[in-house]
């Protein structure tokens, strides 16, 4: 009998199997939006483990994968060919240049007052660890402070919200260093050795597919470790696992800061991708569709939310190009959405995992059926 | 006797003005089972919340053999050795009962000490005799939101025996339990009986004869008296407490 765990690490491995082998029987104009859908699956993962697994409800999450992209975006802008434009050897923003007070010096070390901040970005590799490092710096300092105070529950979601909120209005208005509103574009490629990724070949689709696929499993060992068994247990009642002697802050600060480098290496990718970066992805809008692709695919399971994250963009790209829905697409994934929320609670990936228990039961029923009914009687005649 | 295992020592707590326990002052012995007695508002539970951390204390001191724990976090307390079921029983109720017993059997706290998988042979076995003692062997496998009051109780009180704690806390272990579940629950407290210290917060005297040894009353965050059954019983200062100066007339 194939017990439940093998069953779902088989549906991993298909999952892993028809990502990798889906450039062979794709049109090539679908491999980059199919790269960028499987970038909001990596989202669909961060917003499953602090939604699902530890229960924070991040209405944010963008802020962590805005910091991602940013921070490599400011990279690849660097590397640019319009950075090296107007005769210079050393990069500087084309942004910069055009909003340069009049004789300012065309460096990028003192061209404004804040510039400097981009001198180290001048390697990719820089900006990669930024990618990472900032999202989780970001998370583990909020964390720190948020959960150290015991605040759960919507409480969390509306200081997230808050927090994302208020980043996006400082990168809206440091112009001179972010280019504000516009955000980053025109970006160089990202590239490895010799190796160009061009976010239109197969190569890049290959790198968000082979990325993802790390992740998931990662993401899924993660919650098998001891610690995430004690983290849902936090979830589950922390005053409970405090009596048992667990530091509850630092378990969900823990995995905050997890979440956080998830959707930042998400943000990173999606720069490579899309080859810009700006302030809508810390638009509320956004952090809030997260929340729907994961409710949607399965809160409580990492490979659903990163298969509902995938399936309705699909979704939505196919329908808002129907002609005839066009005009009604919103409502129609509205409508799925809410339909999930009332019949679905735990999402598609819910729907699954009672598939299979359903086969797995009738299967070795002979044993285990007859306990479960004297069950009752046997406990009141102790 | 034995060493004492658990020292209160003139433990107050004031809410604004309220004193909710006053000047409590008491001392139990390394394995003893203590049953805590009161009226409503005696100030028991707050006496539970101030050992274990949850309310802290205004003055006086707690001390666990030697070590003065007094106002510690909740979650070091608990590592020193004080483990706690509450009134309203709490466990983890999307995990399967095996998997609850598991949380509790994990020895390290740390986050980064616990990246690990699986738990080792001995926690496995040492979870399959709670799972007896406790009387869920059968239910191990299924999650712990479907088990009735009586069982969700038996399970928390699986969640301490699994801790392993020097002391355990029982604030009305056998609250909403049926007769037979009561009875039950007293036998899972008299196994643990000389294993570990246990205090116990008990409104139901037929569960009380049927584990206690020794009583500490409490009347109005006062110790009032302390004595085995009988004395407790035809104490005059505590029927006085429970009834009135004038008695039931």
């Amino acid at each position: 009998m194939p017990s439940k765990r093998v069953i779902d690490w088989a549906v991993y491995a298909a999952f892993v199997i028809i990502i990798m082998t889906a450039p062979l029987v794709m049109e090539p104009f679908w491999l980059n939006r199919v790269a960028k859908y499987l970038v909001y699956g990596m989202l669909g993962i961060a917003v499953a483990l602090s939604w699902g697994y530890a229960g924070i409800l991040n209405l944010g999450q963008g802020l962590f994968f805005g910091a991602g992209a940013y921070m490599l975006a400011m990279s690849l802008k660097l590397a640019s060919t319009t950075s090296l434009q107007q005769g210079s050897d050393r990069p500087v923003p084309d942004f910069m240049l055009w909003n340069a007070e009049p004789g300012s010096p065309t460096e990028l070390c003192c061209i404004n007052k804040a510039s400097f901040l981009w001198l180290p970005f001048q390697s990719q590799w820089f900006g990669v660890a930024m990618g990472l490092i900032l999202p989780v710096a970001i998370a583990t300092i909020l964390g720190m402070i948020v959960f150290r105070k015991r605040i759960s529950g919507v409480f969390v979601s509306i200081i997230t919200l808050a927090v994302v909120l208020l980043v996006r209005l400082v990168v809206i208005d440091s112009q001179p260093v972010t280019n504000g509103f516009n955000g980053l574009t025109d970006l160089g490629w990202f590239k490895v050795g010799g190796l160009e990724f061009d976010p239109f070949v197969v190569e890049t689709y290959y790198l968000v597919a082979v990325s993802l696929s790390l992740v998931l499993v990662g993401a899924r060992l993660l919650i098998f470790t001891r610690a995430g068994l004690i983290l849902q247990a936090v979830r589950d009642d922390q005053n409970r696992a405090r009596y048992l002697g667990f530091n509850v802050p630092a378990y969900q600060t823990f995995f905050f800061a997890v979440s956080a480098a998830i959707a930042g290496f998400a943000g990173m990718l999606y720069v490579v991708v899309s080859e810009f970066a700006s302030p809508t992805f810390m638009d509320l809008t956004f952090s809030i569709t997260m929340v729907v692709w994961a409710a949607v695919g399965g809160r409580s399971s990492i490979l659903g939310a990163c298969i509902g994250a995938i399936i309705i963009n699909v979704l939505s790209a196919t329908v808002s190009e129907t002609e005839g829905f066009a005009e009604a697409w919103k409502a129609i994934i509205g409508l799925i959405f809410v339909l999930v929320v009332l019949y679905l609670p735990r999402g598609i990936a819910g729907l699954a995992h009672d598939f299979v228990d359903r086969i797995v039961t009738r299967r070795s029923a002979p044993s285990s059926h007859p306990l479960r009914v004297s069950d009752p009687s046997s406990q009141l005649a102790e | 006797m034995g060493r004492t295992a658990l020292t209160l020592d003139g433990l107050s707590v004031d809410f604004e003005g309220f004193r909710a326990v006053n000047q409590v002052t008491m001392t139990i012995d390394d394995g003893e089972l203590r049953v805590l007695l009161g009226a409503n508002g005696a100030g028991k539970t707050t006496l539970m919340d101030l050992i274990s951390g949850k309310t802290k204390s205004t003055s006086g001191r707690v001390f666990l053999h030697d070590t003065d724990i007094t106002n510690w976090e909740e979650h070091k307390i608990a590592r020193a050795g004080v483990g706690r079921k509450f009134q309203i029983p709490s466990i983890f109720k999307e995990l399967t009962v095996r998997r609850n017993l598991e949380v509790a059997s994990c020895r390290n706290p740390g986050v980064f000490a616990n990246l690990r998988f699986g738990f080792s042979a001995e926690a496995e076995r040492n979870v399959d005799e709670v799972l007896e003692l406790i009387g869920l062997t059968e239910q191990a496998n299924q999650v712990a939101a479907y088990l009735s009051h009586g069982q969700t109780q038996w399970l928390e009180l699986g969640l301490l025996i699994t801790q392993n704690p020097k002391i355990i806390l029982l604030d009305e272990p056998t609250a909403g339990m049926t007769q037979a579940e009561t009875h039950k629950t007293s036998l899972i407290v008299n196994n643990l009986k000389g294993r570990h210290t246990i205090v116990v917060v008990e409104h139901d005297m037929a569960f009380v004869r049927e584990i206690a040894e020794r009583i500490t009353v409490l009347h109005l965050g006062q110790v009032i008296a302390e004595g085995n059954v009988e004395q407790i019983e035809t104490d005059p200062k505590v029927r006085e407490a429970y009834l009135g100066s004038k008695g039931i007339s």
